[in-house]
This record gives C-alpha cells, structure tokens and sequence, in this order.
C-alpha cells in the first residue's frame, strides 16, 4: 500500500503541472467555444452552439480537409523514406548508428524558424535551387508558397519521429529471421513485404501517429513556407485569435483538432493492443 | 580468415563440421547458404556452380540454430512460406504442408503460434519448413544445442532417421563431437579455419590425423617422441620422458619426431598370468573418479608424465589412490602420428 502511495508521488509533480498548464487552460478552451462572439468585448458568457454551426458552412471545411490532406501526404512519405533509414540503422554496425541518429536528430536541435528560414533560402525565388535552374538556362519558378513546399518542409521535421519507433521495432526482429526467409526463396521485396512489415507494424503504428497528429497541428511551416495560400488549421486559430480576435471560433476549431486527434490516437493504439494481446495469448 | 579448405559431400551422405568455436565451420556452411561470399574458390552442387547465387536462388534448407520461426506466422504458415514463395497451388499446398508435419511428428499443432511450442517442437517445425520444399542439400547449423541433454539425444537419432528417410544430403554444423559421431558418415575436422581431418566417425577415432584431432576426439593420452626402432613386426617410439612404447608398424625414419596417442579404454591392467604383455607402465595412481559404470584413474608415471585411464566400474573396490600399479597396452592400441 505504502510502496504504491510512494510511486504515485513520483508521478505528482508532472501531474500537477499538467492539470495547471494543459488541462485547465484546455478546459477554459472549450468552455470558451461554448460563448457567444462579441465584436466589443470578444465573448460574452452566453452559451451558444453558434461557433460549431459556422464550422459546418463557410471556408473552414476546405482548410479543414486540406489540413489532414496534408497530414496524410506527410506521413506517406515519412513512411516511404523512413523505412529504408530506420531499417539502415536499426542494422547497422553501432558507430555509424550513433552518428546517423546524430544526423537524423539534428533538424529537432534548430529552433524551427531559423529551419524554416533555411529553407526559405534555399526555395526562394533567388535561392539555391532556381539559382541552379536559371545557370542551366530555365526560367526561375515560384517554389514557395504552394503546398509541395509545406509538405516538403513537415516532412523534414517529422522524419525523426517515425524513422525512431520503425528502428526500435526492427531492431527487436532476429536477422536470422530474414535469413531464414531468404533462404526460403524470398527475394529481398519479399522479405520486407512478408517478414520486415508485418513485424516491424507496432513501430510503424506509433510512426504514423506522432508524424500525423504533429503534421495536422503545425503552424510555423505552413505560415513561413505556405503563405497566405496555404492555410491550415494551425494558422487559421492563431489568425482567429490574434488578428480577428474571434476567440469563440478558434476555441470551438482547437476543440474539434485535440478531439480528433484524441479519437484517432486512441483508435490506433487500441488496434495495437488488440494485436499485442493475441501475440501474448499465442 | 579462413581457409584455404576444400571438401565434397557424396549424394544422400550425412557430412558433419565439426570443431571448436571460431574454427570457421558456421561460416563454411553460411558460403554454402549464399550469407557469405568466399574471396576465392567455387561451390559446387550436382555440377552447377552455385557460389555466384543470391541466398534465395539456391535450394539449399538451411536449420538455424535459434530455429529462425517466423513469430507472426502460424506453425501452417511457417511451414507454408516458402511454397507461397512459389506460388503453389493451395490444394497442394494444403498437402504438402500436411505431409510435412506428420513427417515431424506434429500434425495437430499447425494452428498455433512459434510461442507456444517447446524448444523442441519449434526445432521440428523449422526442419518441416525447409523439408516442405524438397531442397537438393540439407544444412544444419547447431541445431540442437539450444535443447536440454536428454532431448538432444533423443531428437539427434530422430534427425539420423529422417535424413536416411529422405535420402537427403546433409551437412551438418556442430562443436559436440558425440552429436557428430553418432549422426555422420563422414566428419569434417576444422580448427582455425582449416580442415584437420575428413573421415568416417571409426577412422577418425582410432586414426587421427594430427595431435589436434587426437586430443579433440575423446580423451586420450599424447606423447611427444621420437622413433628409435623400425622392424616388420613393431615401430618403438622413445617418449621424452623416456618411456619406450612399441606400436604396430609405422614409416618412418628412425629419429622422426612423432605424437603417441593411445586411448584411456584401451590400457588394461597388467595380470602375472596373462602371456604376451606388451607396452609396461607402472605408476602411482594419484586421482580416483568412480563414475558408476567406468572408474577413470589418473597414474602418474614421472615427475612430468601422467596417464589417464579409463576402466570397469567394478574393479573401483580393488584400486585405491596411492598404490603403485603396472598396466599394459597391446601394441595395436599404440597408434603414431606423424609430426
């Protein structure tokens, strides 16, 4: 009883900073997206549905639709460059492992607007690449501000956080399992489709999941690299809130995003239990 | 680095690797597999030259060690992967997947999972799934010294039988010289990459070719010597302690070095009444280990000089540490090795 009273301690401090920091202010959010809009004093404590009912209508279903869109092309090709690192590393020698995570974690050690930045340099219209294009005789071309370039720019901060859980999955896979797959007959298509994939799917769960739910709620890529034409969720709240101060609305979309996430995180990891289950069980 | 080391392996013959850790054996057999790429030198199988193949273009089933089941994969579909691999129909398959776990004895487990199988059942399982796909060489790298005692013998002689039911070729990876003796025709000596020896389980045993063979294979008494006499009927071999023992004929010049090897079973105990007592030796006997069926005695015959012997468990009760006794061996059981 004593032991488990003193374990719970251990969880107080970051418990209590989460309940003042998070889930008070949250809380505050959707109460907020409950109140009625006032273009004198922002809201007025009235309850009213009248923010979920603007969501419905209007333009918003469009940056709402694009925002995952985005998220979903982000995330595939997180998982189309990151699974032949993650298993490069995952089976590599221990040295070049060290210095290709170093590598690989770099990006998350600059702030993200001077990684931005850089890219701004190296995409602008007299950046690095049109420069090239125009010394080969090509007319230079708008780069930025479209939605490739956003794209581009979230999949370079959100490779870490699948190449790492894919790695820590296929390293738990004995190389002798492959070996016994090609010695089988199994080409090395085969071994990945057949072997790799399938045993390596917790990794590439919790991959897809944290690359997905960061991309959906990014703000400064979308905002440096995509312009006005461009807009996504995070940028529509933080317009709401600090250009149009329709504090109401924002609440009722940052709502409507933490519960989604909520309901698609909760939906894969009970598909990932469900699957651990029946490997304990077997 | 190993090498450079040749051998062949006659159709439907049970060939074992057999020698320490890091004797380069596993690695021989991983070439044979396609895992390792030799710097020199080709592979052979039935006149095709294989070397050059990747791992999957072979036909060769390999059994690891570890077994290698795939973990999210039924017993069924374990057995069945490589045949899916193929493309083969799924009522054959169904048959041949079939076949292949009553050849190994569990056909009423093909729904579970690796997990739930014993060490042993997953060993089958893993000797079903190369079986399954008729390959034109068996290989077998340590398979059974993940198993406990009692089940290595019994699933060693269940091997033997399947092997000789198939007709397979089967090489055969171990450092457990009893698993080698007992399963092959032939065994493959190696130390520190190179081959030792080739020959059957008896040849080797009686006939080592060198002293690392001779002190590898069973226990057995070496003596460093040189040879002092050459006639038609006995080769005398001086010891550098100065014992003199005589062996059957052996070439050889007089003066050579050689290694003596004599076997601790083969030392008898020296009675007054037996005739022709060949080979003397007398000694204090300084250890006595009674082992229920055999009595090891340990005689020590110089200062630097001991012998192991190796007698009936019955006679413990007339041998005590301490007493001086005198022993003989027959001449046929001195064997000399050259250098």
């Amino acid at each position: 009883m004593r032991s488990t009273l003193a374990r719970a301690g251990l969880l107080m401090p970051l418990t209590l900073f989460l309940v003042f920091f998070l889930v008070i202010p949250f809380l505050n959010i959707v109460i907020l997206s409950f109140y009625t809009y006032s273009p004198t004093s922002i809201w007025i404590p009235k309850l009213t549905i009248e923010n979920y009912r603007q969501l419905v209508e209007g333009s918003f279903i469009t940056v709402l639709l694009r925002t995952l869109w985005l998220g979903l092309i982000c995330t595939v090709i997180c998982v189309v460059f990151g699974y032949p690192l993650a298993y490069f590393l995952a089976r590599a020698e221990p040295r070049v492992k060290s210095v290709g995570l170093f590598l690989l974690l770099m990006p998350l050690m600059v702030s993200a607007v001077i990684r931005t930045f850089g890219w701004l340099v190296i995409l602008g219209r007299n950046g690095l690449v049109n420069n090239m294009f125009h010394a080969i005789g090509f007319d230079r071309v708008g780069l930025l501000y479209h939605e490739p370039a956003v794209i581009v720019g979230l999949t370079n901060v959100f490779i870490p956080f699948m190449v790492l859980p894919l790695m820590a999955s296929i390293e738990r896979i004995s190389p002798s399992t492959e070996e016994a797959a090609r010695n089988l007959g199994a080409s090395w298509f085969d071994v990945f489709r057949r072997v790799i994939i399938p045993l390596s799917s917790p990794g590439l769960i919790s991959g897809c999941l944290l690359v997905y739910s960061a991309a959906i709620s990014a703000f400064i890529v979308p905002a440096l690299m995509g312009g006005a034409r461009v807009q996504v969720l995070g940028r529509l709240i933080y317009d709401l809130l600090l250009i149009s101060y329709q504090w109401p609305l924002a609440s009722a979309i940052t709502t409507l995003l933490v519960v989604a996430t909520g309901v698609l995180i909760s939906v894969a990891l009970a598909v990932t239990r469900h699957s651990a289950k029946q490997e304990v069980s077997r | 680095m190993i090498g450079p080391l040749s051998f062949s392996v006659g159709a439907g013959e049970f060939v074992s690797l057999l020698g320490p850790s890091g004797c380069g054996k596993t690695t021989t057999l991983r070439c044979i597999a396609g895992f390792e790429t030799p710097s020199d030198g080709g592979i052979y199988l039935d006149g095709d030259r294989i070397d050059a193949r990747p791992p999957n273009r072979r036909n060769v089933g390999l059994v690891f060690q570890n077994y290698a089941l795939f973990p999210h994969l039924t017993v069924f579909e374990n057995v069945a992967f490589g045949l899916r691999l193929r493309r083969c129909r799924e009522d054959e398959l169904k048959q041949r997947v079939q076949a292949a776990l009553d050849l190994v004895g569990l056909p009423q487990l093909a729904e579970r999972f690796p997990k739930q199988l014993s060490g042993g059942q997953q060993q089958r399982v893993a000797i079903a799934r190369s079986v399954v796909l008729e390959p034109r060489l068996l290989l077998f790298d340590e398979p059974l010294s993940n198993l406990d005692l009692k089940l290595r013998v019994m699933m060693r002689a269940e091997l033997r039988r399947l092997q000789q039911r198939l007709g397979k070729t089967a090489i055969y990876v171990t450092h457990d010289q009893g698993e080698a003796l007992a399963l092959s025709d032939r065994i493959v000596i190696m130390s520190n990459g190179k081959i030792e020896q080739v020959g059957t389980p008896l040849e080797i045993y009686e006939r080592p070719a060198t002293p690392f063979v001779a002190d590898f294979i069973g226990s057995s008494n070496l003596f460093n010597g040189e040879i002092v006499a050459n006639s038609a009927t006995s080769t005398s071999v001086r010891t550098e302690t100065g014992l003199v023992l005589q062996a059957l004929p052996t070439p050889g010049e007089i003066g050579s070095r050689v290694t003596v090897m004599v076997r601790p079973e083969n030392i008898e105990v020296a009675s007054e009444n037996s005739t022709n007592v060949e080979n003397l030796i007398s000694g204090d006997v300084e250890e006595k280990t009674f082992l229920g069926q055999d009595l090891h005695l340990k005689l020590r015959l110089s200062e630097k000089q001991a012998l192991s012997i190796v007698l009936a468990g019955r006679t413990a009760r007339t041998h005590n540490a301490g007493d001086r006794l005198t022993f003989s061996v027959a001449r046929s059981h001195v064997y000399v090795i050259k250098g």
